[in-house]
């Protein structure tokens, strides 16, 4: 039993190894080993996910709940996910209109709710408090900072009034505060990628490598 | 001139090996590069070290195995730092793909370390699909979300489980993400419920986060393998994500090198395009 686990265990090594070399070898040219890699990974995340619902929304937040516990009241949102299937009948897609107009209703009541107390005002009211002279003279210029930022940018993405004259200029300077944010962005995304070439450059060697070692 | 040329037209593979060989030196060679403390960090550690012995409190898996390498070292430092003050652990996942299995697996693996005992010091609950009316529903009661934990036990059967029913009972949310369900715990859990929320994330959510760490929405912030790096300092172990950081400092500084020379190469070739014209 534990060679045999064993053995599962270096098959799976080599399995994963390949498909990140497989995967890899797109840098080098188009070739059909990528594109069967490519195909694998998409089967399966789709295979994984029809699953997945099927069981932690389907069964577990609806069949379970109604015939083991009688909570009979989940029938509307059950009809209303049947609706959705009527999209696959043309004479009978406007009846999907009923489920996405309360998804939609309700997104949106939830996420107002939510942007408004978590971010927005969460956001504002320690940067006014901020504005006090007694919190010193760095504080207050980053505040202004941000304030200058945060309009100038939104001047910027304002595209009913033509951008000329003090608009012009403000969105010029928002233009800067943009250029700022996406560069700092930027350095962090080559960190991140970077970070994941390390983790599969890890796994080649450390666990990869080792197996070769088992093996011979 | 020639020489430049060259230089503006290099075949990209020479550079992707390169980046490869920069990635792969330090697994052969160990260069220690020095890793600097940052305020974000040294403000998540102490938020959970000042928490009292035996605290209940939270650690999400909020990640897809894809950003393992750099989630997964903040994960296991976290349950270390955690475990090594004999604080209680209820972990779950918002993210069905991976997540709920790299959670069952590193917290049972630290977990052993530790001799932490599974149900009594440590619970793993699972996935439960979305994420926001998880959030808003954990506030109410965890069993009328989570009513078993990831092996299908019952929650009444899991002694950890009998005081804690809700967030209140929490003292402490460690949200370790690589998408924006960070958002929701900060504008749901936080915001709403008023549990202290702190914050692994990867290096492509991170810029994202120090808006919420300087409005104290978010208590500490460790951002990609390098805030990852960093913890494993504060909690004395040398990871995979301290390994992996001289890997990313020598590819630093041949993107840095790579740069300069493409910058100067674009320079001096745009000039002898605009002599020969």
């Amino acid at each position: 039993m534990v060679e045999n686990l064993a053995f599962m265990d270096i098959f799976g090594i080599w399995v994963r190894a390949f498909f990140i070399l497989a995967i890899f070898s797109f840098l080098y040219k188009d070739n059909a080993v990528y594109k069967f890699a490519e195909h694998v990974f998409a089967g399966l995340s789709a295979g994984y996910y029809v699953g997945l619902i099927w069981q932690t929304v389907i069964i577990q937040q609806l069949v379970n709940p109604m015939f083991d516990e009688g909570d009979w009241v989940l029938v509307f949102p059950g009809i209303l996910g049947i609706l959705m299937f009527a999209r696959l009948i043309p004479k009978w897609s406007w009846v999907s209109r009923v489920s996405l107009a309360f998804v939609i209703g309700n997104t949106a009541g939830i996420y107002l709710i939510q942007s408004l107390h978590g971010m927005i005002f969460k956001q504002i009211y320690p940067m006014m408090d901020s504005l006090d002279f007694g919190a010193g003279f760095d504080r207050i210029l980053l505040v202004l900072i941000v304030i200058v930022g945060v309009i100038s940018t939104l001047i910027y993405f304002y595209f009913s009034k033509e951008h000329t004259g003090l608009m012009g200029v403000t969105a010029k300077v928002g233009i800067w505060f943009i250029m700022i944010a996406f560069g700092a962005h930027f350095g962090y995304t080559v960190m991140g990628r970077i970070s994941l070439l390390i983790g599969r450059a890890e796994f080649l060697y450390y666990e990869w490598g080792g197996s070769l070692i088992h093996l011979f | 001139m020639k020489f430049w040329d060259r230089v503006a037209n290099i075949d990209r593979r020479w550079i992707y090996l390169m980046v490869a060989a920069a990635v792969f030196f330090p697994m052969i060679v160990v260069m220690k590069f020095p890793v600097e403390l940052t305020p974000e960090t040294r403000q998540l550690f102490n938020a959970i070290d000042s928490l009292p012995d035996s605290s209940v409190v939270m650690l999400t898996f909020d990640y897809y195995p894809s950003a393992m390498a750099e989630t997964r070292p903040m994960s296991e430092a976290a349950l270390r730092h955690m475990f090594s003050k004999n604080m209680k652990v209820v972990t779950l996942s918002n993210i069905p793909l991976g997540g709920p299995t790299i959670a069952e697996s590193v917290t049972r693996a630290i977990a052993k370390e530790y001799g932490k005992v599974y149900g009594v010091d440590y619970v793993n609950l699972g996935y439960r699909a979305n994420y926001v009316a998880v959030m808003h529903g954990l506030a109410s009661s965890i069993e009328s979300i989570f009513k078993s934990d990831f092996t299908g036990t019952s929650l009444k059967d899991l002694p950890l489980m009998d005081h804690v029913k809700n967030y209140r009972d929490i003292k402490f949310i460690f949200v370790v993400a690589d998408n924006a369900t960070i958002d929701y715990w900060i504008s749901i859990v936080n915001a709403q419920y008023g549990v202290p929320v702190g914050g692994g994330v990867t290096a492509v959510v991170a810029p994202k986060m120090y808006a919420f760490v300087e409005a104290r929405q978010l208590t500490g912030l460790l951002g990609g393998m390098k805030g990852a790096a960093e913890y494993e300092k504060m909690v004395k172990i040398a990871g995979s994500a301290t390994r992996g950081m001289d890997s990313q400092s020598l590819v630093h500084l041949l993107i840095i090198f790579f740069v300069i020379v493409g910058n100067i190469s674009f320079f001096i070739t745009r000039r002898k395009d605009k002599g020969s014209a």
